[in-house]
């Protein structure tokens, strides 16, 4: 559904990525992790071009987006984003954040809008903090939110970007169970993540990223039962 | 002691001009003022652009005339810019609203860009990442949140443009600076009329300070309207 090939980027004369190859199916669940600096994030946002690709392709369903022609504005309503900092709109209540966006792009009428976004809220469990602002929220609550947010537009596939990594540790649970609720709905995800443990439990593949390259992938078994790569295993042994 | 041997009845007497005086000032102040907003704002955006061609005459523009003298800039206007473009003068209300718009504009610029530049860069990406076009996330998130951290800096403009147009008495605007120098030329009085004009300005940047502070205190810090804090409370 989503591929990648020979994907480069550079900021300046810095290479981050230094040729990425990579497929992802429809339905599949693909952990990212790796050690800071290693390109996981950069990857991430390529895919939905918040970062300009310097060399190489990304294909979406067949649609090359990195071309000059493509409508990217209509391949991002495609592929929803969930951000480690959440990013709601603070000037917005719960459930403007959820409905502006079909309602700006699908053109959705707001009583359609507004039913969805309460049927995604209570998903998420927070259908009780319609009506709130961003900043009554906690992190945990806010980033369920974002979430709700991204599913609003009815995307093909969700990535997330470390969602729990500026979370204080007894909400990390709370975002990682919506998660995992997802991925067993058959959403496809792409999930860039310091959580080894959901990483292991809920991802179909597991890709380790280091210094601008995809090291090695694989199943969650083969990566953190029998790492091939002597950089898998160290930095496995590090965060185990 | 002469200087306290104050003859208000002089500036009595000339009161009608006083009043229409505070009226030219009032006039060209809001006008200048709105005029600049709208101006401010398409070059506040100019000067976010990526596009060379549409930065360099945006900044361009605010360097020149926020690094000249008003004062200069309203008698080039009014006796050059106009008159050469139109082959006569159009008169002080022209040029005079003309000046302050342009000059006006110069800073509201910076204020705009300062403050969609303040707005984290995630809701930019937060809104593009939904499929948002630049220009719809600009008109629904980034500018909601950028008005209401330029209110303060907008309110000082304001007071400032307010305190310049006093300017325009130099091409015979007949505002409240102008009625005071009329009252002077034709008593040799100094005391009264000035005293009166400085307490006219006194007054009307009074009641615009308090027309911002209640703004700002209406918009400030939280998002969550009133009626909804507590109710909604984690």
């Amino acid at each position: 559904m989503i591929k990648i090939e020979n994907l480069h980027k550079y900021f300046g004369k810095l290479e981050v990525l230094k040729g990425i190859d990579y497929e992802i199916q429809e339905k599949q669940v693909v952990c990212v992790i790796g050690p800071s600096g290693s390109g996981k994030s950069t990857f991430l946002r390529c895919i939905n071009m918040l970062e300009e690709v310097t060399d190489g392709a990304i294909y979406i369903e067949d649609i090359k987006i990195n071309a000059p022609k493509t409508n990217i504005n209509a391949i991002r309503a495609e592929v929803g984003m969930v951000f480690q900092q959440f990013n709601l709109f603070p000037h917005m209540n719960v459930i403007d954040n959820v409905t502006m966006a079909p309602m700006q792009i699908r053109k959705m009428s707001r009583a359609d809008a507004e039913q969805l976004g309460h049927e995604l809220l209570k998903k998420v469990g927070l259908d009780s903090k319609a009506y709130s602002y961003p900043e009554q929220l906690s992190g945990g609550q806010q980033q369920r939110v974002a979430i709700a947010r991204a599913l609003a537009m009815k995307p093909k596939a969700i990535l997330f970007d470390e969602p729990t990594s500026a979370l204080d540790p007894e909400m990390v649970k709370e975002v990682l169970d919506v998660m995992k609720n997802l991925a067993s709905e058959g959403m496809t995800m792409i999930v860039v993540t310091h959580e080894m443990g959901f990483a292991r439990e809920v991802g179909d593949r597991v890709v380790f990223m280091d210094g601008g390259f995809i090291v090695e992938e694989g199943t969650p078994e083969e990566i953190f039962g029998n790492p091939q790569n002597e950089r898998t295993k160290a930095f496995l042994g590090k965060v185990l | 002691m002469d200087i306290f041997d104050l003859q208000w009845d002089i500036v009595w007497n000339y009161r009608d001009m006083f009043i229409r005086g505070i009226g030219i000032t009032i006039i060209l102040t809001l006008s200048g003022y709105f005029g600049g907003i709208i101006l401010g704002l398409l070059l506040g955006l100019g000067k976010l652009s990526q596009n060379k061609l549409i930065y360099w005459p945006c900044k361009l523009y605010v360097d020149l005339f926020r690094g000249t003298p008003m004062l200069v800039q309203i008698l080039l206007i009014h006796l050059a810019v106009i008159p050469t473009i139109f082959g006569q003068s159009l008169g002080y209300m022209v040029s005079g609203i003309t000046a302050l718009v342009l000059n006006c504009a110069a800073y509201n610029a910076e204020i705009f860009r300062a403050g969609i530049q303040s707005i984290d860069k995630g809701q930019m990406e937060a809104a593009r990442s939904l499929g948002l076009t630049h220009n719809q996330a600009m008109k629904k998130v980034i500018l909601p949140q950028a008005f209401r951290r330029m209110i303060p800096p907008l309110g000082n403009e304001f007071i400032a443009l307010l305190k310049d147009s006093s300017l325009v008495t130099v091409i015979a605007a007949p505002d409240i600076l102008y009625a005071s120098k009329v009252v002077a030329g034709a008593s040799f009085r100094f005391w009264e009329p000035y005293i009166v004009a400085a307490l006219l300005y006194l007054v009307l940047t009074y009641v615009v300070t308090k027309v911002v502070a209640f703004i700002e205190k209406r918009f400030s810090n939280s998002y969550v309207p009133r009626k909804a804090e507590g109710r909604e409370a984690r």
